[in-house]
């Protein structure tokens, strides 16, 4: 009997250059802007195993995107990161503070949550108040409670509020209710809500599912040069082979909440899609279908 | 081709039968037991007759005398709406399941909920009045708990049936529990609370009417003591005013109601 090799049959196979793994250059570093997973898993009641001991290293500043089938245990990795889903075992750290496991350590949560913002498919606005209100919601962990009980904003947090608007462009729409606005403009609201948070990592929860291929193109830009300009840790899941190949800088493929490729965007191969999705790639993995001639 | 029969028709007959026999049998058995007859109805219908002889024509120029007391009505119901309305928005919240922090808080709240509403509003009158003395004062207390009551259960389940979504957002943005509540649940529930308001306070004023009865303040006093010194025609113009304005009141709530969902 080989114990080692039997043990080693038992890791996923990952692929792709573990060199990916390096702080892009020319980005400001943010403190807590790090995420580590050792060994780390999540299985939900009833027996499902959303995340098989996954051990995974994002340094600060990356632009990561995570690919993988409908339950492959995409949202459960991002979810793990702010503590919307507890691990049932192993760790997970982000910058030097470890999320903590159990129903415990609500105040180390929020203290996390606070500087990682989070963006979601179905965008998450207050329908019926503005979307400077909105915006400010980003800012809830850092204005004692007596204040953003009554709506009583400092300056300050407006000013930071309404930056973030600007940042993604839509400043003129502050006072316009959030109901009013596109897909495309309610997503940048989510992601000025998110920024307003003045994040270390964001984790954008599948930004584009619901958007059209050019909206979904402006978003993934706006994510990019967020990334760029700030520094921000970003992990975006993405459903979509295409745009997860264009905007990610590297790619984590999950398949039944298993870590089975993890590499650069440039290296990433239709087999390696292969072996993510269990088939080959077709026309509903991709944002836009190729070209047609027309006659 | 003809339609066949459908399946199980005869048992579905019985069964139709049985239960028109259920509901005939049990309402039989009632009768009898409050010994209703309806030859006594037919007795008594000169003696209705002169009642009604009695209350025609109306003494309007007793209507005038209405005006304070109907205002007091109207304050009894404004107090205990408003009162039992916010007392009612953290029942609720602590009564809606996914947001009560803990279950046992969950628990206690509900059962007492249960209990507010299982005792009538009558039951609080005559206890805050016995505590409080009589009076319009015990009248909006009783009316204030009784606001709790059907406000509290009708909103919490309109917490139950939010989008939790909202919730998971303002909780991922390092909210707390409260902030949780004020921007993830209230924005969504709103509407509807201030509807419920509005409704309650129609509850209310017609509450408030009987509750007077028992000496609780407002019209129902003076329609009581009318009544007591058999003055019909008396009450016949506080029950025209009375009908008239809780139509107003209705129309009028129900116009703004309508306006917010």
């Amino acid at each position: 009997m080989s114990g080692p090799d039997l043990n080693s049959q038992d890791q996923p196979e990952i692929s792709g250059s573990a060199a990916a793994a390096l702080p892009p250059e020319g980005r400001p570093v943010l403190d807590g802007s790090s995420i580590e997973f050792r060994d780390a898993s999540v299985t939900y009641k009833g027996g499902v195993h959303a995340m098989r001991s996954l051990n995974l290293t994002i340094e600060p500043g990356e632009f990561v995107v995570i690919v993988g089938l409908s339950g492959a245990g995409k949202s459960t990795l991002l979810r793990a990161v702010n503590g919307l889903v507890r691990l049932t075992a192993g760790s997970v750290t982000v910058g030097s503070t470890q999320i903590p496991s159990g129903s415990g350590g609500t105040r180390e949560l929020r203290k996390v949550r606070s500087r990682v913002g989070m963006i979601f498919q179905d965008y998450r606005l207050i329908q019926r108040i503005s979307v400077i209100e909105n915006v400010l919601l980003g800012r809830l962990s850092q204005v004692p409670t007596w204040r953003t009980m009554a709506g009583l904003w400092p300056q300050r947090d407006k000013a930071i509020a309404y930056e973030a608007l600007q940042r993604v462009g839509i400043e003129e729409k502050a006072w316009v209710r959030a109901s009013n606005l596109s897909g495309g403009q309610q997503q940048r609201v989510g992601i000025a809500r998110a920024l307003a948070q003045q994040p270390a990592i964001i984790l954008a929860d599948e930004p584009v599912a619901s958007l059209d291929p050019v909206t979904s193109r402006q978003v993934m830009e706006d994510l990019v040069r967020i990334n760029r300009e700030l520094g921000i840790t970003t992990l975006v899941n993405l459903h979509f082979l295409d745009l997860a190949k264009e905007y990610g800088e590297r790619i984590i493929g999950l398949q039944a909440g298993e870590l089975v490729f993890d590499g650069s965007a440039d290296t990433v191969t239709d087999d390696d899609f292969h072996r993510i999705y269990g088939r080959a790639p077709n026309q509903d993995d991709v944002l836009e279908a190729p070209p047609v001639a027309l006659s | 081709m003809s339609l066949p029969q459908r399946p199980g028709a005869a048992a579905r007959r019985l069964r139709l039968v049985t239960i028109v026999a259920a509901v005939v049998a049990i309402t039989w058995w009632a009768a009898r037991g409050i010994e209703m007859s309806l030859g006594q109805l037919v007795r008594n219908i000169p003696q209705a007759r002169r009642l009604l002889n009695d209350s025609w024509p109306p003494d309007w120029s007793f209507l005038s005398r209405l005006l304070d007391p109907f205002l007091e009505t109207v304050q009894i119901a404004i107090l205990g709406s408003t009162v039992g309305v916010l007392v009612a928005l953290p029942v609720a919240v602590l009564a809606a399941r996914p947001i009560a922090p803990r279950r046992w808080i969950y628990l206690i709240d509900r059962n007492f909920m249960n209990i507010l509403r299982t005792l009538p509003d009558l039951f609080w009158a005559m206890l805050f009045a016995s505590a409080v003395g009589f009076g319009p004062f015990a009248g909006a207390i009783a009316l204030s708990v009784f606001s709790v009551a059907v406000v509290s259960k009708l909103l919490s389940e309109s917490i139950e049936s939010i989008d939790l979504r909202l919730l998971e957002a303002v909780e991922a943005s390092g909210g707390t529990w409260f902030e949780r509540v004020r921007y993830g649940v209230m924005p969504q529930v709103l509407p509807q609370y201030v509807s419920y308001a509005l409704y309650m306070f129609e509850l209310n004023i017609r509450a408030s009417v009987v509750l007077g009865l028992v000496g609780a303040g407002g019209i129902g006093v003076v329609l009581n003591v009318q009544l007591r010194t058999f003055n019909y025609s008396r009450v016949a113009v506080i029950l025209i005013a009375i009908f008239a304005f809780v139509l107003i009141i209705e129309r009028v709530s129900e116009a703004a109601r309508r306006r917010l969902v």
